[in-house]
Parts: structure tokens; C-alpha cells; sequence
């Protein structure tokens, strides 16, 4: 009796765990495609695990220019111009719920997701 | 070919849409003896069917409208370089392409009162169009039988009929030049056109340096401007085949200019280095999981 409710609960664990698993490693593939959008129109897109060297990119708005750093598996808002800098505050981009957003210059940093399945090709004999 | 259908009469549409991609390819072959573009090359100077006419009035105005990157009359230079007429392949040398050179070119041909004359050592290869025009002429046919759903990829040529039988858009792979098993991307339509151009597509090896086939008509050599493919979204098949050739043998900067000129299409272009780079009127309903630039 008492060696049954052990197999039962190391099972359980196990279960678990492999769930856990493929959740995570699922997760990690797909947050790397990161966005960045102005005005709701995206204007760059960064796939972070294909960066090799570190750069930045400016994007100025009304609220003067914002700079962002992107390096391998990272991406940040550098510095703003703007008076509050919550974007800055906010440090590197790290979850799906919470995009770095910039109000002044209307800019938001975002993860995206992009697996999905095709119903043709084009550019195949 | 794969053509596929869905609601009523759908088998009916899907055989009428066959029969008549057979039938253009007859009318538009350069190998059939019996097909309009090769009595006009024999004869270089015929009275063809009125469709025939129409389709060449359409090249004549793709090679006007870009410059001449894209052109019909460069069937010599595919010959020579052995991509057509069974010849096979082989580096030409300058010479000879100079003076091929010298009849390429879409004023050659000309066109008056139903007849179409060509000068005497020009002849013309509809190859950069026909398939989008067989896929026009396929998506007019479903149109027809009023079929809401259906795909149509003529090697590779795309044209998507209204959305899939859940009403969702169709979900279109764009290959990767290195290794067209996979996709870089995918792009969600409807009711369009999907084409693209590569120079992974056909080519060959000659002491160790790649030729591909879409020949730049300005130099009469494969055409090395820095792309590995082109993809054009257009409600304008045969517009959209002839623009694949036409901007990538522009390169991507004049590419861009021609965009923000004439921005009746949409385009995705993979450098030889693997940089995407989309235009901003179809950058919604592209997805990748690489990086890419939007041209606005």
C-alpha cells in the first residue's frame, strides 16, 4: 500500500516536471522575436537570437529620441528623452505580459509570436 | 501543379481550371511547334489570337513600366546560356552576348493593326508571365462557378480564391533560397496573388562560380544585384510574375524606388546576405520568425 502511494506520487512529479519542460523550452523559442512598434505600426522586427553584435537604434517622436540597445537574447530602451522614463525604468524586455512602453513617443517593445502552420508554397518547382 | 477546391461544384471548376492551364500552355509554349510564340519567333511576323496579343501588349508594358529589367525579348540569352531550347548549359562568351544584346530589348517588337512583327534575329519567351496569367485565367474560372474557396500553385506561382472553407485567409510558405524545405516566413491571404523569383530556382556551376537564370536584359548576364529572391503580392497575376523578374533584376534599392513609385503590390526581399526586408503595405500579414526590415 505505502509503496503504491509512492509510485503514484513520483509519477505525479514526473508528469509535472515533463510539462513544465516542454512549457518553458516552448516559451524560450518562441520569445525571441521581439517587435518594435510606432504609432501602432511596427517598424522593426529582431529576431534576438540571431544578433551577434550589439547595436542600437534611435526613434525619435515628439518627446524627442529614444534609444534602444540590442544584443544577443536582449533587448532594452538605453535612454529617452522624455521627463518620466518608465521605459527606461523598465529594463530589459523579459515577459510576454509586459511590453516596454514609451507613452510620449508612443513606442511599445513586444514579444511576438510566429509559428504557425502553411497551407502552400511559393517560390518551389 | 496542385489545384485545390471546396463547396459546389468544385470538381467541375477544378477540372475546367486544368484543362484550360493545358490549354495556355499550347498557346504559349516556345518549344510547341504549334503554339503562337513559336510561330512568331519562326516567322517574326504573324497575326496571333487576339489572347496571345493581349498578354504581349502586357510584357510590353511590365518592360516599360520597369525600365526594361523586365523583358520578353531575352530568349536568345536564355538560349545561349542553355535555360531554354533544350540547350544546355554553358558560360557564352562577351562577344557573343554583344552582340545578342543588340536585339534585346522590348522595342523589337512591334505591334500594328493585330499583327505582330519582331526584328529579324529577336524572339520573344512569355516563360516570366504565362504562369501568372494561367493563374488568372484559373482564378476567373472559379470566380465563375462562384467557388469561394480554393488554392491554385502553379510551381510555385500562388493564387489564393477567397479564404479557406472556415473563412480564415490562406496561409502562403515563402521558400528559403538556402534550403526550400523550409520557409523564411509566411504570408495570410486573400483573393491575391503570391509570386516569387529566386536564383536558387535553376542554375548551374562553371569553374566553381554559380549562374543563375533570370538574366539581367541590360547586361545579358545572370543578374547579380544582391538578392536571392523576390516575392510579389498582387490581385495582378501576370503584373506580379513579371514584377518577381522585373525587381530582382533591379537589386533592392531601385527595387524600394520602383515600390514607393508604383506601391500597387507588395513584395518580401531576401538578400544574399538573408536580411528580409517587406514592404509596409503587406508588413500585417507577414510573419517570420528571422528579423525584418519594413520598407515604408
Amino acid at each position: 500500500m505505502k509503496n503504491r502511494f509512492w509510485i503514484i506520487i513520483f509519477s505525479a512529479v514526473l508528469i509535472i516536471s515533463a510539462g513544465l519542460w516542454i512549457l518553458i523550452s516552448n516559451l524560450s523559442l518562441s520569445a525571441n522575436i521581439v517587435g518594435i512598434y510606432q504609432n501602432n505600426r511596427l517598424i522593426k522586427k529582431i529576431d534576438l537570437n540571431s544578433v551577434t553584435e550589439p547595436y542600437e537604434i534611435t526613434i525619435s517622436g515628439e518627446a524627442g529620441k529614444n534609444i534602444v540597445q540590442v544584443s544577443n537574447g536582449h533587448i532594452k530602451m538605453k535612454s529617452a528623452q522624455c521627463p518620466d522614463k518608465i521605459c527606461v525604468n523598465h529594463g530589459e524586455l523579459i515577459s510576454n505580459t509586459s511590453p516596454i512602453v514609451c507613452l510620449p513617443n508612443k513606442i511599445v517593445i513586444k514579444f511576438e509570436n510566429s509559428s504557425e502552420n502553411i497551407d502552400v508554397k511559393t517560390g518551389v518547382k | 501543379m496542385s489545384v485545390n477546391a471546396y463547396g459546389n461544384q468544385s470538381k467541375e471548376a477544378v477540372k475546367k481550371v486544368e484543362k484550360e492551364i493545358n490549354r495556355l500552355d499550347n498557346l504559349l509554349s516556345v518549344q510547341n511547334k504549334n503554339s503562337d510564340i513559336y510561330k512568331i519567333n519562326e516567322n517574326k511576323c504573324i497575326s496571333p489570337s487576339k489572347e496571345t496579343l493581349n498578354i504581349i501588349k502586357k510584357a510590353k508594358k511590365i518592360s516599360r513600366l520597369t525600365d526594361g529589367a523586365f523583358d520578353i525579348t531575352t530568349e536568345p540569352l536564355t538560349k545561349a546560356w542553355g535555360f531554354s531550347g533544350g540547350a544546355e548549359n554553358r558560360v557564352p562568351d562577351k562577344k557573343e552576348i554583344r552582340n545578342i544584346l543588340k536585339n534585346v530589348g522590348a522595342e523589337n517588337i512591334n505591334i500594328n493593326n493585330g499583327k505582330i512583327t519582331l526584328n529579324n534575329n529577336s524572339s520573344v519567351d512569355l516563360g516570366a508571365i504565362a504562369k501568372g496569367y494561367a493563374s488568372h485565367k484559373a482564378g476567373e474560372i472559379f470566380n465563375d462557378y462562384k467557388i469561394t474557396s480554393a488554392l491554385i500553385s502553379l510551381g510555385g506561382n500562388v493564387r489564393a480564391v477567397g479564404s479557406k472553407p472556415d473563412g480564415s485567409p490562406w496561409i502562403v510558405g515563402i521558400a528559403d533560397p538556402d534550403n526550400t524545405e523550409k520557409q523564411i516566413g509566411t504570408l495570410s491571404v486573400k483573393d491575391t496573388s503570391v509570386i516569387t523569383s529566386g536564383g536558387y530556382q535553376r542554375f548551374f556551376e562553371s569553374n566553381g562560380k554559380k549562374y543563375h537564370h533570370i538574366i539581367n536584359p541590360h547586361t545579358g548576364y545572370p543578374a547579380e544585384n544582391g538578392l536571392k529572391s523576390v516575392t510579389v503580392v498582387s490581385e495582378d497575376d501576370t503584373l506580379g510574375d513579371g514584377l518577381t523578374t522585373g525587381l530582382f533584376v533591379m537589386g533592392l534599392d531601385k527595387a524600394i524606388e520602383f515600390y514607393k513609385e508604383n506601391g500597387s503590390f507588395g513584395a518580401v526581399f531576401i538578400t544574399d546576405n538573408n536580411d528580409i526586408y517587406v514592404t509596409g503595405n503587406i508588413k500585417d500579414i507577414f510573419k517570420s520568425n528571422r528579423s525584418f526590415e519594413v520598407i515604408e
